[in-house]
Parts: structure tokens; sequence; C-alpha cells
């Protein structure tokens, strides 16, 4: 069975017996034919690196990573939203203030401390949505501090970063980086699930 | 195709750290052993030792292109002093064949991450005719916006980017 191009117009392959337009047609994605750049993002989860789904394999997203023996893959352009067991997924979020992560107040702040401390010393990290959405409000808030520059607030993040040499070279650089920036220091792009958990993934850089 | 505010390059930052906004025109395919390159893929080092298979679109084999790969988050992406790096310059690549029939003038080297993650970036530009292209004198402090208005390039005409870090993590926690 001939494996289908993302290149030529889903009709044309006509040794499909179940043909992706009226799939198409169902969800509200605008498709792209060009590869491998071009994607659509309308829906919750589309991912920088999309894929294919040449044959109609259930409403399962296709695992990358699961062998499926094709030989190319091409561009994919409507995703499914990934739940995962466990966590309740509602359409609202009255009421909920703030993130906990599923740990205890204790690891939590420990945890975001680890992570902000990470992305100032790399630039760019990988981790979960929730972790990479939780910790935007500590990393501006360490740039904040920095762009105050005094000694009161130099004393409060070296009280913060778990390292002292990352505090010194960011309040060395934030004024220049980020003077006229106001707020908005950090990009999160989302990115494909994690292999072992499929735990929605996401890459936070600073801006 | 019009490039919204959604597309891969501008969301992960290329357009405007390194290339302009531009529209598609050329396809372009790297594929690094089995793999193919999508935008913002993961990659790890081991897998781009060697240097990729690219093969490029267009119909008229008498339109030439050059490909340049870059990363532009060296040596670390929170401190990019030498932004950018470049990796390769593979210049009068016919219309329609890959890297293979082009001059490679800046040979290929493979990327080794030592912090953070990295964008590397694939650029694909149209030649106005043959050797019209010439290296530059040194790989960092490459400016690829400069590089294309100095041998009159224009817009790219296509590109790509994944994401690269070092094989054993992070490294630890170091003072």
């Amino acid at each position: 069975m001939a494996i289908p191009m993302a290149m030529a117009t889903p009709t044309d392959s006509v040794t499909r017996v179940w043909s992706m337009s009226s799939l198409r047609s169902a969800l509200p994605s605008a498709v792209t034919y060009r590869l491998p750049s071009s994607t659509s993002r309308r829906l919750p989860v589309s991912t920088p690196s999309p894929l294919l789904l040449p044959s109609f394999s259930g409403l399962s997203p296709v695992n990358p990573l699961i062998s499926t023996g094709l030989p190319d893959w091409q561009s994919f352009e409507s995703g499914f939203k990934i739940i995962d067991g466990g966590g309740r997924v509602y359409a609202m979020r009255h009421g909920r203030r703030v993130p906990k992560l599923n740990r205890p107040p204790d690891q939590r702040k420990a945890l975001l401390r680890g992570l902000t401390t990470q992305l100032l010393k790399h630039g760019r990290i990988k981790t979960t949505r929730a972790r990479a959405s939780a910790m935007r409000k500590f990393v501006d808030k360490m740039i904040t501090l920095a762009k105050d520059g005094s000694l009161h607030k130099r004393r409060q993040a070296l009280g913060y970063i778990y390292e002292k040499q990352i505090v010194h070279a960011l309040f060395a650089e934030v004024p220049d980086r980020y003077g006229e920036r106001n707020g908005g220091y950090t990009r999160i792009i989302r990115t494909l699930p994690r292999r072992g958990d499929n735990a929605p993934m996401a890459y936070i850089e600073l801006v | 195709m019009s490039v919204n505010n959604r597309d891969p390059l501008v969301v992960g930052g290329v357009i405007g750290d390194v290339l302009e906004r531009f529209t598609r025109s050329i396809d372009l395919r790297v594929t690094y052993g089995q793999r193919e390159v999508t935008n913002g893929l993961d990659i790890r080092p081991s897998q781009i030792i060697n240097k990729p298979r690219v093969e490029i679109g267009g119909e008229d084999l008498r339109n030439f292109y050059t490909l340049v790969m870059v990363d532009p988050d060296v040596p670390s992406p929170s401190n990019p002093h030498l932004r950018e790096y470049l990796h390769w310059l593979v210049t009068d690549i016919p219309a329609t064949t890959g890297t293979n029939f082009g001059n490679e003038i800046v040979s290929y080297e493979s990327p080794r991450p030592t912090s953070g993650i990295h964008r590397l970036v694939l650029v694909l530009f149209r030649q106005l005719g043959r050797q019209t292209v010439y290296e530059p004198g040194w790989r960092p402090q490459f400016n690829t916006r400069e590089f294309a208005a100095l041998y009159n390039l224009g817009l790219p005409v296509a590109a790509v980017y994944f994401n690269c870090q070092r094989d054993n993590g992070c490294g630890g926690r170091r003072t």
C-alpha cells in the first residue's frame, strides 16, 4: 500500500480507504502541505515538530517513537488533547490561585528555586508544561530584582537562587538585556510528550 | 502560505534572532540517518556527528542555492556572546538536488553544545549565479543577515531548526 506524502492533497491518494478530508473538515485546523515547518496551532496540543498521520489509527495521536515502519515522517497538522491518567481535567480554573505541582509546600518551593536557578544558568530548559508555567512568575521576579540592582535586592536574590555566581552574573547583565522590556521575560514553547510517562513537555527560555 | 505568529520559526525565536520574516518557496528536507528534522525536534550530539542528507525542491536545475547551518546560542543560550557559530556552508546547490552536488566551502563541524539547549538552524538562500559566495574568515560571530546582504542572497527561501543539548545531562551543579 502506497504511503501517501504530505505534499499531495489528501484526495489524490485513492489507495487509502479512509481519506483525511473528512477528518480535516471536522477539525478546525488550517492545513498547509509544505514540510517541515508549517503547522497549525489552533488546537490545544500542537507541537513545533509535527508528524503525519498517514493512515487512520484511531483517535490517539501517533507516537513518533513507536516504529510503524514508515520511512518518512511528514507534517502532521492536528493534535488531540493528551489527557494522562490521574489528574481531573476541567474546562474552568475557578478559584485556583497557586499551582501545587503535586508536592507539599516546602518541596514545591525548592523545586521552583531549582528550576529558576537552572533557567537563569542555562538560558533554556526543557521541563513539563505545568512546571514551566508555574516558574514564570519566579523567573520574572528574579529579573525584576536584578533590574532594581540595589544591595537589598541582591541579597533577596541570593536568598532564592541556589548559586551565587548566577545572581552576580544576572545583576550584571540584566540592565543591558532587559532594560527596555517591561515584564514577560520568558517564553514557553510546547513540545512533544515525554516518552516514559507521556507527560506534556515544554521548553522555557529567557526571551 | 502566509506566515502567522504561530509559525514554529517565529515561536522558536529563529525569526528575530537569526532571520527576517520570509515566505517559504522551496522545500527543504534534512535527514540525520533515519530521522527527518522537523522544527523544534530534539536531537542528541551523538546522532549529528556526520553531516545530514539535505534535499531541496525547486524546479529549475539552473537555479543555485546556498545552505547555511548556524548555532545562535553559543556558548550558552543565557549568554550568547559568540552568536552565531557557523557549522556548515554549502554553495552552488542546484535545485531539486542535495548538498552532495554543491560546493562545501565550510566543512561540516558536528555541534557539541556544552551548556544549555542550543538551537541549530539550517537556512537556504537562493544565489544569483554560480560561484558568487565565498567563505567567511572564521566560524564564531557569524551574522546570517550580514552574510546574506553581503552576497546579495536576499531573504531566505526555506529554514528549519532543531534543538540539541549535551548527551550527559546538564553537567550538574558546579560552583
